[in-house]
């Protein structure tokens, strides 16, 4: 290395990019590092669950006059829970005290309190994704044993009823890199995003535009949105809005969906050590071309783009489609949800190059802090708010969507009230078989995709895509130790 | 000018305020008289508007934007048809679910910065005026000690408070934001009054106690009057701080203690951003430090004349 | 403010009470404070406890390392990007807001009708939460649906992505705290020149002396106390900078604006890292320490000098 003998801030200095160049040596090293250095939390046994001590026949009643505390993200789930709280305390007799946060602070908040080993809140809202970083520690009550525990089940619970998909998502090992779907079941599905193209029809049909069923024809697609909207009466209109902020949860929607049916992978399993992989052939490529679509037909201030500002473009006619929540549209297409209400088709977006429809999903769960003293009352509460009967009311008179079960999704009323959005029903069926947890399951998720999603900005700025990638991976690999 | 300015009496560089600042600004204008519609003092003029229309305007604007609906937040600039959904919603009018006890974070607020600034009011007035009288063994240690508190990244203690706070039950309690806020407004306060005492000749005192007076009253009845302005201008600076913190109450509270800070951003969430609630909310929250800034502006920046720099 | 500054000469010519009883005062009246901040200064031991150990999510149980946390994010150039990105902000945003500051002060002081108007306004963007201002100039930035570009627009500035890019994500966060601070410097400076005495002035203008030599060689070293109050604060405050950064961008775009602060909040806080993030707090905390008693014996000897005019 040339600039070994120079002190390290010089190095920050003058030629900020060039830690990168000590990744080639630290990405070997680091590959087996990384699997060696994440030690596995308490795994809680089945045998230990406080489950175990519920028998005798099922009841409602049973925790009468308990209270419990939950903490809640501000959220439309959360208001048609909070609008339906009233029925589980009469049915049980428990009272549900909660706080409440908005999503940006809210995951802040919530690993501050599980980190203390407080137990503060009996349950929260989590992610699939959180899975991995507060189950390993064992701060997730695994609920398995609960479910299988038919005095402490109501016997409608119908856990089948849940798509397989949702309730793999929250099932896992604890095993860095093994795949969802064994081990503790440590957070229910309660209500989904999957993540699909969603278009204004008005701008598509002007323009005798359909939306694209490849990579390279979305590219182009929002070239041509881009170049001909405004001049079609649709002022300041660009092609595409996809979230671009430094977060996680830029790579998790739009992004991960398609680099998914590209063929792309985050890590992959050698032997013992997990390796991320971002920087291969394939995935360099698609990194290009997710960032040319965006510098050519995003957003002029992409890279600070949250959730929130793409659905508020697509709302403002200023971006003709969006790569985003297929709930995002949902709420934009209501009526006073926006100024174009009512003129969203949703899409599955395009396949990949073996007809993929890979997709993902984001799983708004709930949880039960492995550190709670009224876990009984808990129980009762999380089945109840994942039941049939809470589900299907907050589906159909609140803003429950995408449901979890099956049968909500076939319930007519719900597909009456959803019959105004535009192929939202058919896209749904589309894709629900290839929706799932398209990342692997390891605990530095958080601390990779931020990183992540810094290097595709990087990419968006000009930066060479092969060597951020090799960096990315280097780094993510230092990250982990 | 300004009968009700006492420390004026003993301060000996104190000259009347209107020749002061004749002579503070750096251009001709020594002579009042050539002062006012001069070009040079229209150019100023228009230069002082300038940046008022820089620091107003986004004020401005938020205002417009709590009056907007939510359809035609992101449509429309100037011209818009104004509602007062957003200030029923911070208000708790509207029936939605949506809606968020705003005006229960707003009295929290005002609990936790009131009491903050009383406590270190109580406990800063006797330390200042004690390190700017005596000089002790460990003075400056303890100053600094107090001082250094102002450095402290608020994250760096945040956690073990946390756990601190939730053991002995002072988890989402004002006393616990009180306690905390300590961080912010008492090493102000004693800054502050310490070089205000400071400036007081101690003969003050001594003629007080010829006058009768022992020590404890000499200090209340005379010296204390006397940085009236500088207690108001400390006091408001800490409320102000104490009232804009984030990250404590955002952390130290739940349902129950939540301020205003935290509760005005919770408008960002849901389905979509209510940028003109969280408007709304901000304006709302911004009357208590306003009403409190009009009240004691004649003692404003007087006080932090001779209080903040001195020593 | 200097520590070391004697007290006035005669503050304990006190005849009424006993020696022992007069030594004890000082330390009865400090107490209060002091039982107070041993409150505060519990966490903060505790705080810096954790920056020798190896406590995170997935190991709950940690031990003593040391200071193999110091070792580790000294050598890192993380470190030294983040402490750079810190530097540049910190300087870059206390010195517009000071030269401001002072020339809002200065306008104002001047005391016309319109500036005595509009000083009742001054001090409101001080009085908007720091977290709330950054969201509403966040959405006032926004390209397609946000207000300055809209009105730039005119004068043929339209299109700024305002954190498109490392430097313009930097000015715009400067941007944002100059708005939110500048009225807190020009409030001192204010104060300060409301208070210079009049008669070296008034012996200026007979002498004839120009208002740019009156500036330079009378308001100036007179008013550099009240500067250098205004700079501390605000240089100390900027060093901790994370509301501003965190509300606009979250230290994008890549990790442009990674401070230090940022970037111990999100090792803390967001991936569980904690021991990590402890230790960037602490050295945070020490470099704070230092600048802020290096400015303020700079500070002790512009106070001895506008003494001496």
């Amino acid at each position: 290395m040339s600039r070994s003998n120079r002190p390290l801030w010089m190095d920050a200095l003058t030629a900020r990019r060039s830690r990168r160049g000590v990744i080639g040596t630290a990405a070997g090293f680091g590959a087996a590092a990384f699997a060696s250095k994440l030690p596995l939390g308490p795994v809680a046994a089945a045998q230990d669950s406080a489950a175990a001590d519920i028998t005798g026949d099922f009841n409602w009643k049973r925790e009468d006059g308990k209270k419990i505390k939950a903490l809640l993200n501000v959220h439309p789930y959360t208001d048609a829970l909070k609008a339906d709280l009233q029925a589980f305390t009469d049915l049980t007799g428990i009272t549900v005290e909660y706080d409440e946060f908005p999503e940006n602070n809210y995951f802040d908040k919530l690993t501050v309190d599980l980190q203390s080993g407080q137990g503060t809140y009996d349950v929260f809202m989590l992610g699939a994704y959180m899975v991995w970083q507060y189950g390993p520690p064992g701060w997730l009550e695994d609920m398995k044993p609960w479910i299988e525990n038919p005095s402490a089940t109501n016997p409608e619970y119908a856990w089948d009823d849940i798509y397989e998909n949702l309730r793999t998502a929250d099932n896992w090992s604890l095993k860095v890199g093994e795949p969802l779907g064994g081990g503790g079941q440590y957070a229910l599905p309660w209500g989904f995003e999957a993540n699909t193209i969603i278009y204004n029809t008005e701008v598509f049909d002007k323009l005798g535009v359909a939306p694209a069923e490849t990579m390279d024809d979305l590219v182009a697609l929002a070239a041509t949105l881009t170049e001909k909207a405004p001049g079609a009466g649709f002022a300041d209109m660009y092609g595409i809005a996809t979230r671009g902020s430094r977060q996680w949860a830029t790579i998790h929607p739009g992004f991960m969906t398609q680099y998914s049916r590209e063929g792309g992978k985050d890590f992959e399993l050698q032997g013992d050590a997990l390796v991320p992989v971002m920087n291969s052939d394939v995935s360099v490529a698609f990194h290009e071309k997710w960032a040319k679509m965006m510098k050519e037909s995003g957003p002029a201030n992409w890279t600070n783009y949250f959730w929130y500002e793409v659905g508020t473009d697509l709302g403002a006619g200023k971006a003709a489609m969006i790569y985003d929540a297929d709930i995002l549209g949902y709420f934009q297409n209501q009526e006073g949800g926006s100024a174009n209400a009512g003129k969203f088709a949703w899409h599955p977006g395009p396949k990949g190059p073996d007809g993929s429809l890979l997709t993902n999903q984001w799983i708004w769960s709930l949880g039960m802090n492995a550190k709670s003293q009224n876990k009984s009352a808990a129980w009762l509460f999380l089945q109840w708010a994942t039941g049939k009967d809470h589900l299907t009311m907050a589906a159909i008179e609140g803003n429950m969507v995408n449901p979890v079960r099956a049968s909500v999704v076939e319930n007519a009323e719900f597909q009456a009230k959803m019959a105004n959005n535009k192929n939202y029903l058919e896209t749904f069926n589309a894709i629900i078989q290839d929706t799932k947890i398209l990342f692997t399951p390891q605990p530095t998720f958080f601390d990779a995709t931020t990183l992540w999603a810094g290097s595709l900005q990087e990419i968006y700025g000009g930066a060479n895509a092969k060597e951020t990638l090799d960096a990315l991976v280097g780094d993510i690999v230092n990250a982990a130790e | 000018m300004a009968t009700d300015k006492p420390s004026q009496q003993v301060h000996q560089q104190a000259i009347p305020e209107a020749q002061g600042m004749a002579v503070a600004a750096s251009g001709p204008a020594v002579d009042p008289d050539a002062r006012p519609r001069s070009i040079g003092g229209i150019g100023l003029d228009l230069l002082t508007i300038a940046y008022f229309a820089f620091a107003l305007f986004p004020i401005i604007w938020i205002l417009m934007l709590s009056f907007k609906s939510q359809d035609q937040l992101f449509t429309t600039y100037f011209r818009f048809d104004p509602t007062l959904d957003s200030y029923k919603a911070v208000l708790g009018l509207s029936s939605t679910t949506e809606s968020v006890p705003f005006m229960k974070y707003f009295l929290n607020s005002l609990i936790a910065s009131f009491g903050a600034v009383a406590v270190s009011l109580l406990v800063g007035v006797p330390a200042a005026y004690a390190f700017a009288r005596y000089q002790f063994k460990g003075a400056n240690d303890m100053l600094f000690t107090l001082l250094s508190f102002r450095f402290a990244p608020e994250l760096m203690v945040i956690i073990p408070v946390y756990v601190i706070y939730q053991k002995i039950g002072l988890f989402d309690r004002h006393l616990g934001l009180i306690w905390v806020y300590q961080l912010i407004t008492l090493p102000l306060i004693v800054w502050i009054l310490r070089s205000y005492f400071q400036d007081l000749t101690p003969e003050l005192e001594q003629s007080a106690m010829l006058d009768g007076y022992n020590r404890w009253q000499a200090l209340v009845k005379v010296v204390v009057p006397l940085v009236k302005p500088g207690i108001a201008a400390a006091a408001l600076l800490a409320f102000i701080f104490a009232w804009n913190s984030f990250i404590f109450p955002f952390i130290l509270t739940g349902s129950n203690a939540q301020t205003v800070t935290v509760g005005a951003l919770a408008f960002m969430g849901g389905a979509k951003p209510r940028y003109n609630v969280t408007a709304a909310a901000a304006l709302i929250s911004l009357i208590p430090p306003l009403v409190l800034a009009l009240s004691i502006q004649r003692y404003l920046v007087r006080g932090l004349t001779f209080g903040a720099v001195k020593g | 403010m200097s520590v070391a500054t004697a007290n006035p000469p005669g503050s304990e010519q006190d005849g009424y009470v006993s020696p022992a009883r007069r030594a004890w005062r000082p330390y009865f009246l400090v107490l209060p404070a002091l039982l107070l901040t041993i409150g505060i200064l519990y966490p903060f031991v505790q705080g810096v406890i954790y920056s020798f150990q190896n406590l995170k999510a997935t190991r709950p149980n940690p031990e003593f390392v040391g200071f193999r946390n110091y070792q580790r994010i000294l050598t890192d150039n993380d470190f030294w990007h983040a402490a750079w990105v810190t530097a540049k902000f910190a300087i870059g945003a206390t010195a517009v807001e000071t030269l401001l500051g002072v020339g809002v002060a200065l306008l104002l002081a001047r005391n016309s009708k319109v500036s005595s108007f509009l000083e009742r306004f001054l001090i409101l963007p001080l009085m908007i939460a720091p977290i709330i201002a950054t969201i509403m100039w966040r959405l006032m930035m926004q390209p397609s649906v946000g207000i300055l570009n809209y009105i730039l627009k005119p004068i043929g500035l339209g299109g700024i992505a305002w954190t498109d890019t490392p430097a313009m994500a930097m000015f715009s966060v400067i941007l944002i705290d100059v708005w939110i601070y500048t009225p807190f410097v020009a409030l001192l400076v204010l104060a300060g020149l409301r208070s210079l005495p009049s008669a070296p002035f008034e012996a200026a203008a007979v002498e004839g002396a120009g208002p740019w030599f009156t500036f330079r060689n009378l308001t100036l070293p007179m008013l550099a106390p009240y500067i250098l109050v205004a700079v501390i604060f605000r240089f100390m405050d900027s060093l901790k900078v994370f509301d501003v950064i965190w509300g606009l961008t979250q230290g994008g775009p890549g990790d442009a604006l990674i401070a230090i602060q940022p970037k111990a909040y999100q090792e803390a806080i967001s991936f569980s890292n904690f021991s990590t993030g402890q230790t960037y707090m602490v050295i945070l905390w020490a470099i704070v320490y230092l600048t802020t008693r290096l400015l303020i014996s700079v500070l002790g000897r512009a106070q001895a000098r506008a003494a001496g005019v």
